[in-house]
């Protein structure tokens, strides 16, 4: 701390110049109806800056598009082309959507309009309406050119800051007065500002993927449902470690927090709610969809090593009626977390997974390895064999064939 | 103030520089006479440097500096006696039977490999298994099918980046060299220059047999070391990453045994 600059009148400065900038702690809520797109159909770059950012972004698009981490079911892929297709806006035909094989709770919008969805994302939801919020959400943010008006903030701001501080420095020097504490505080509060902007634009396109939603019809609520999930999600995360869950401190984040997103996107719901007509969430024709790949993305995140959360997130899938590959999950998640009972709960999730028609091939091959550990040969048989019919080919199905003969 | 002056001088004598740094293969000759090159897709990007520092691309000058270096790429390799064949796009093999998919393939493969190669020989955290062996590392297979399938020799992989100071950030240096007066001296406040690095396969081998790093810039905004948006510029720019190709170690002794 420098002579001239004593630590008062640095606070005093400093929570000045962050209130001044960064009073978005508690921000008010965007309202859906002034979320009006700012891109109409074939939108095409025109300033150097955004050109400059769309040349960069046909590079990545590129990459992704042939990367191997894509699911390329056929029949999905054009699902999600319809979904973005209905909650695009005026800019439908110009989105272009990938799925990769990622089991974490996240999409994204690139500045040319190309979204990813992580199969993760999928995983979480519970009906189309869910899934069509997030999409939307991310249709806003090219809909609202979020990108290109997120790198003029920057610009702006940092802009000012380099002008700022060379001002403020030969001021100070001509007047032989230290100021660099003064531009460090100056930094910090453009920081802020930008990442207080990021934050803006958030609740914009969760205002505008409400209002979307409702407009092609689904229920406007699922937003703030799939909010409500991913806390509760991350509190059960943090509780099976015995942590807290972990809450950045708000000002540096560049999202809002997660219940104040909640909160916000339940009072919009209500907001964009016309009384009388019928929503729908369209759950069957989700699970039809997603059917093929379902299995793979909930072995994924059981095998993510976090039984909270995957616990979790089987128990809210199972809201909507439990069936043999949930039940099959949760006895994966037990087998796998072996704590003390684990074996006998996991043991005893197999044997229920198994009396469901739809139960997984491998919910008959644990079922029957349960059974053989606990000496009940006759039963692990039957199992086995059940285990077989269903997938004679099997990589282990030689080694359960043996096994058959000594028991 | 002379002292003041004598220090600026200093200080902009120090920081506008030109580095090239490359490493070859042991047993590495320069590729001389009749060979065949092909140049994989180049990875050109221009941008502009804002007043606060950061950079913004720009198409039109990433078009032109592209159309730059491969021609310039072009008449440097016919000096040298080898037929060039620049790869615009990732399909432009699949009349030689190499799909697009392939050739992205080999690209990331080279990407990882390169990322290897700046680490332990660029970045210091050098490999004792890799001490005296030079350039020792490999694309394997993929790129000797690649070499088989289309007749090349050689394959080269080139990145280049290049920046300009926008006239915001020269005005903010011209402040920062003013401010000596006052007595708040910013003299080397940066923006824009120059890097590039070209890797050199033999697609008989698979093996990487070159490898060199240019990095021009200056620490004054508003000094150029070079304009690939100028054909005499990225012209500057190829010469310096592959007009001076050292021979491996190995060949540069056997070279000296027989001149003495």
């Amino acid at each position: 701390m420098s002579a001239v600059l004593n630590r008062r009148s640095l606070l005093a400065g400093g929570g000045a110049a962050v209130a001044g900038l960064a009073t978005g702690v508690a921000q008010a809520r965007i309202l859906p109806r002034d979320m009006v797109p700012l891109v109409g159909p074939g939108h095409r770059p025109i300033d150097k800056d955004e050109q400059g950012m769309w040349q960069q972004m046909e590079r990545v698009e590129a990459e992704i598009a042939d990367s191997n981490l894509l699911i390329k079911d056929s029949a999905l892929n054009s699902y999600l082309r319809d979904l973005i297709g209905k909650v695009g806006g005026p800019a439908t035909k110009d989105m272009r959507i990938y799925l990769a094989r990622i089991p974490e709770f996240n999409a994204m919008m690139f500045p040319t309009g190309f979204s990813v969805v992580f199969s993760g994302l999928l995983l979480r939801m519970r009906n189309e309406a869910q899934l069509a919020g997030v999409i939307a959400h991310e249709s806003a943010h090219f809909l609202r050119r979020h990108q290109i008006r997120q790198w003029r903030d920057m610009r702006k701001k940092t802009d000012l800051l380099a002008i700022g501080t060379m001002l403020a420095g030969m001021a100070g020097g001509a007047a032989g007065v230290y100021v660099g504490d003064y531009a460090r505080l100056a930094q910090l509060g453009a920081i802020l500002s930008i990442l207080r902007y990021s934050r803006t634009l958030e609740a914009e396109a969760d205002a505008m993927s409400v209002k979307l939603l409702a407009d092609a019809g689904y229920s406007p609520n699922a937003m703030s449902q799939t909010w409500q999930q991913l806390i509760g999600e991350m509190d059960a995360s943090a509780a099976y470690r015995r942590k807290n869950r972990d809450r950045s401190y708000s000002l540096f984040a560049t999202h809002p927090s997660p219940e104040a997103r909640m909160a916000d996107l339940r009072v919009s719901a209500s907001e964009v709610t016309v009384p009388g007509r019928a929503y729908d969430d369209y759950r069957a024709r989700y699970l039809q969809a997603i059917g093929s790949i379902r299995p793979m993305m909930i072995d994924d995140q059981v095998k993510l090593n976090d039984p909270g959360a995957s616990q979790y997130i089987v128990e809210t899938l199972a809201q909507d009626g439990w069936n043999g590959l949930l039940r099959f999950a949760e006895a994966e998640i037990w087998r796998l977390r072996n704590r003390a009972g684990d074996d006998a709960r996991a043991a005893a999730g197999y044997s229920a997974a198994v009396r469901y028609p739809d139960a997984p091939a491998d919910a008959w091959r644990w079922h029957g390895i349960m059974l053989q550990k606990s000496g009940n040969r006759a039963e692990a048989k039957a199992a086995y064999q059940r285990y077989l019919t269903i997938a004679p080919n099997a990589p282990d199905a030689p080694f359960i064939r043996q096994q058959l003969q000594f028991l | 103030m002379r002292r003041l002056l004598v220090t600026v001088g200093m200080a902009v004598a120090l920081s506008a520089c030109v580095q090239t740094k490359q490493y070859a293969d042991v047993e590495f000759a320069p590729p001389q006479g009749d060979y065949q090159l092909l140049v994989m897709r180049p990875d050109v990007t221009v941008g502009s440097v804002t007043t606060g520092g950061m950079v913004e691309p720009r198409a039109d000058w990433t078009d032109t500096a592209r159309a730059n270096i491969i021609a310039a790429l072009k008449a440097q390799q016919a000096n040298r006696g080898g037929k060039t064949f620049i790869l615009e796009s990732r399909d432009g093999l699949a009349s030689r039977g190499v799909t697009g998919e392939q050739v992205a393939e080999l690209e990331r493969l080279h990407y990882a490999v390169g990322s290897s190669i700046a680490l332990h020989r660029y970045a210091g955290a050098n490999l004792p298994t890799k001490r005296g062996k030079g350039l020792d590392w490999t694309l394997g297979e993929d790129a000797v099918a690649l070499g088989r399938k289309t007749g090349f020799d050689y394959a080269l992989f080139l990145h280049a980046e290049d920046s300009f100071a926008s006239t915001g950030r020269v005005a903010l240096q011209v402040l920062g060299v003013a401010g000596c007066v006052v007595g708040f001296c910013a003299p080397t406040i940066g923006g824009g220059g120059q890097f590039a690095y070209a890797s050199l396969v033999d697609l008989r081998t698979g093996q990487v047999v070159w490898f060199n790093v240019l990095q021009t810039g200056t620490q004054i905004a508003g000094i150029n070391m070079g304009d690939i948006r100028k054909p005499e510029g990225a012209a500057t720019m190829v010469e310096r990453l592959l007009d001076r190709m050292k021979p491996g170690k190995n060949v540069r002794r056997a070279q000296q045994a027989q001149s003495r």
